[in-house]
């Protein structure tokens, strides 16, 4: 079992995250290396414009960079073709409009629409939305969806992508942006069920640094570019987010293990 | 009310069909020479008279006019439509937006385009090529022009704004306007003769059916449909979007490919026989996703059916209504259509969007 964990599933060797403009010689981002386990949770922070995004973009090789190499699953990137790759990675958008008004069905099935032979698909949609509480959506159109209920479909449709793989990847952009509270917890706890269960990696483009801090074992600090920290994610990386973002946090222990951190007010200091 | 909305639910595709053929049977009685039941009967005769290569006397006025006119037009009128309707429906899912239309894009003015300048610019040279030749060149020289307005609209409205609806339409518009400039220049220059024939690319008529188009059309139209349905439901994929659709295994590239080069063909080829035939492609895809919702594995096929059944009302009508002059075709689907499609707009105004 813990030889599994550590298997090696994501490797960025010496990459640059560039954002194709030219920069100077001087200005050109510093290469860094970043591997990622199987069951791995990762969650990448860093001030809006960092380049978390295109880092994202990397691990879920949607493009290669343009310096270094990724390894997936011990691969090199350009050798997985897309069929191959839907089959081991999801990638859940951060609002991603279905155009046509598509049923709900329909658009979770389309999770699987890579698979040749696929005669459980009825089911598996229906599990995978139970399991992201979308089954009551399921008869409904997608132009009919709020933000939230937008959001739940389209984690039902990365479930029902990796239903039956074990080991594979989930990406994930800024998930919580427009949710509510409740929702939040809701889909963070889907999502580490479903992950936990199939020993899913999870890497997650976050802002909340107390949701990266509570359900993520590792902190990818990005800052211009460049890899600013790895650190894992327990109280010793509160002075490290600071520094990211140059702000002053306190940290206020809500229970034995947890605890939550909140920006320093200077006009109103705490008692 | 709720028992008829339930039947028609059931089997679109069935319900389609029958009425197809049923309109088929009618559109062959009407017309402005009556067909009786003994020209029917001249069916042997026709096989033999084209086995010895005689003359066309050996048939009734009748059965002349049947089989070598209004035959081959019904079957022509319903293949052009259902083209049409399953090029219109190919267009839209590209473009993930229900206003999308060869016609509106300028896929189509930019195969009247190239025919126009084909029919001018080798005016005189046509006579020095071969007249087997010559039949093919207008067919060729307007799925060129389809070709290359499909790939610059789509190049162009990736690189001005990926993504954007709007960007599309005005390409489309600007597509449009220069196809319309260089047709008007064409008919400026165009001689009496020449005039004729760019008139009939631009009013849109299927006057001139003969059964090697209709069995052309058959073959490329059968082709067209049997790669496409295979992928149907990658088609779906691609409302998602680009990256998304990628994310689930869609090699977008290659099908945004595959659709362009068939849209072009199927719309070029409508227009390099009949002419610019408007709104089918646009009114067939929106009233089967009014009908059944808008499922791509659904919405072709009876996008493509009713593509034909449409146009075959159209052009029964058109070669009906004044007997026995005709309106052509390509005006009449326009009067009927631009209206019709402002009330579906009205009526769906919440869906569509």
């Amino acid at each position: 079992m813990s030889t599994e964990l550590t298997a090696t599933l994501l490797e960025l060797n010496h990459v640059h995250l560039s954002h194709g403009s030219v920069r100077e010689a001087s200005q050109v981002p510093k290469p860094f290396t970043l591997c990622l386990s199987a069951g791995e949770r990762l969650a990448i922070l860093g001030p809006s414009g960092a380049g978390k995004t295109t880092l994202l973009r990397l691990m879920a090789l949607d493009s290669n960079p343009a310096k270094g190499e990724v390894q997936f699953k011990g691969r090199a990137g350009p050798s997985w073709s897309l069929v191959e790759l839907s089959q081991q990675r999801a990638v859940m958008p951060q609002n991603c409009q279905v155009a046509f008004g598509l049923e709900v069905k329909l658009v979770i099935a389309l999770g699987r629409v890579a698979r040749r032979r696929d005669p459980f698909v009825s089911e598996i949609v229906l599990h995978a939305a139970r399991l992201a509480r979308a089954e009551h959506l399921l008869a409904r159109r997608c132009d009919t969806l709020s933000g939230g209920e937008y959001a739940r479909v389209h984690l039902a449709r990365v479930f029902a992508q990796l239903w039956d793989v074990r080991e594979g990847l989930i990406l994930v952009d800024e998930p919580f942006a427009a949710l509510d509270l409740g929702l939040q917890e809701h889909i963070l706890q889907a999502l580490d069920a479903f992950a936990t269960e199939r020993q899913h990696a999870v890497v997650a483009v976050l802002h909340d640094v107390n949701h990266a801090l509570r359900a993520f074992d590792r902190l990818v600090l990005i800052k211009e570019s460049q890899l600013f920290a790895d650190v894992a994610s327990n109280q010793q990386a509160v002075p490290v987010i600071e520094a990211l973002y140059g702000l002053a946090l306190e940290c206020l222990q809500a229970t034995d293990n947890a605890f939550v951190v909140s920006p320093v007010s200077r006009r109103c200091p705490p008692a | 009310m709720s028992i008829v909305r339930a039947v028609l639910r059931a089997q679109p595709s069935w319900w389609l069909g029958v009425s197809l053929l049923m309109m088929l049977a009618l559109a062959v009685q009407v017309g402005a020479v009556p067909v009786h039941t003994s020209d029917w009967l001249a069916m042997p005769k026709l096989f033999e008279w084209s086995a010895v290569g005689d003359s066309i006397q050996t048939l009734s006025a009748g059965s002349h006019v049947l089989f070598n006119l209004r035959l081959p037009r019904l079957l022509l009128s319903v293949l052009v439509g259902a083209s049409l309707g399953l090029s219109g429906a190919l267009t839209q899912s590209l473009f993930r937006n229900p206003l999308a239309e060869p016609g509106l894009l300028g896929v189509s003015a930019g195969a009247a385009c190239a025919a126009a300048l084909t029919i001018v610019m080798l005016g005189d040279l046509a006579a020095a090529i071969h007249p087997q030749a010559r039949a093919w060149l207008l067919p060729l020289a307007a799925f060129i022009g389809a070709l290359v307005v499909c790939f610059s609209l789509e190049n162009m409205a990736r690189r001005i704004a990926p993504g954007s609806i709007a960007a599309l339409l005005l390409t489309g518009i600007a597509m449009n306007a220069l196809a319309g400039a260089v047709i008007g220049l064409c008919t400026y220059l165009a001689d009496d003769d020449q005039l004729r024939s760019l008139s009939f690319w631009t009013l849109g008529s299927l006057a001139g059916a003969r059964w090697l188009w209709v069995g052309l059309f058959a073959g490329v139209l059968a082709t067209g449909y049997c790669r496409l349905t295979r992928s149907m439901q990658t088609l779906n994929a691609l409302a998602l979007g680009e990256a998304a659709a990628r994310h689930i295994g869609v090699d977008v590239h290659g099908l945004r490919k595959q659709i362009i080069v068939w849209v072009a063909l199927l719309a070029g080829l409508a227009v390099a026989f009949c002419g610019m035939i408007s709104f089918v492609g646009l009114i067939a895809p929106h009233l089967v996703r009014l009908w059944v919702g808008p499922d791509q594995r659904q919405v072709l096929p009876l996008a493509t059916l009713l593509g034909g059944l449409l146009l075959l009302v159209a052009d029964t009508l058109a070669r009906t209504v004044a007997v026995p002059a005709e309106i052509p075709v390509g005006i009449f689907t326009a009067l009927v259509g631009g209206p019709f499609f402002f009330l579906l707009v009205r009526q769906a105004r919440g869906q569509t969007a």
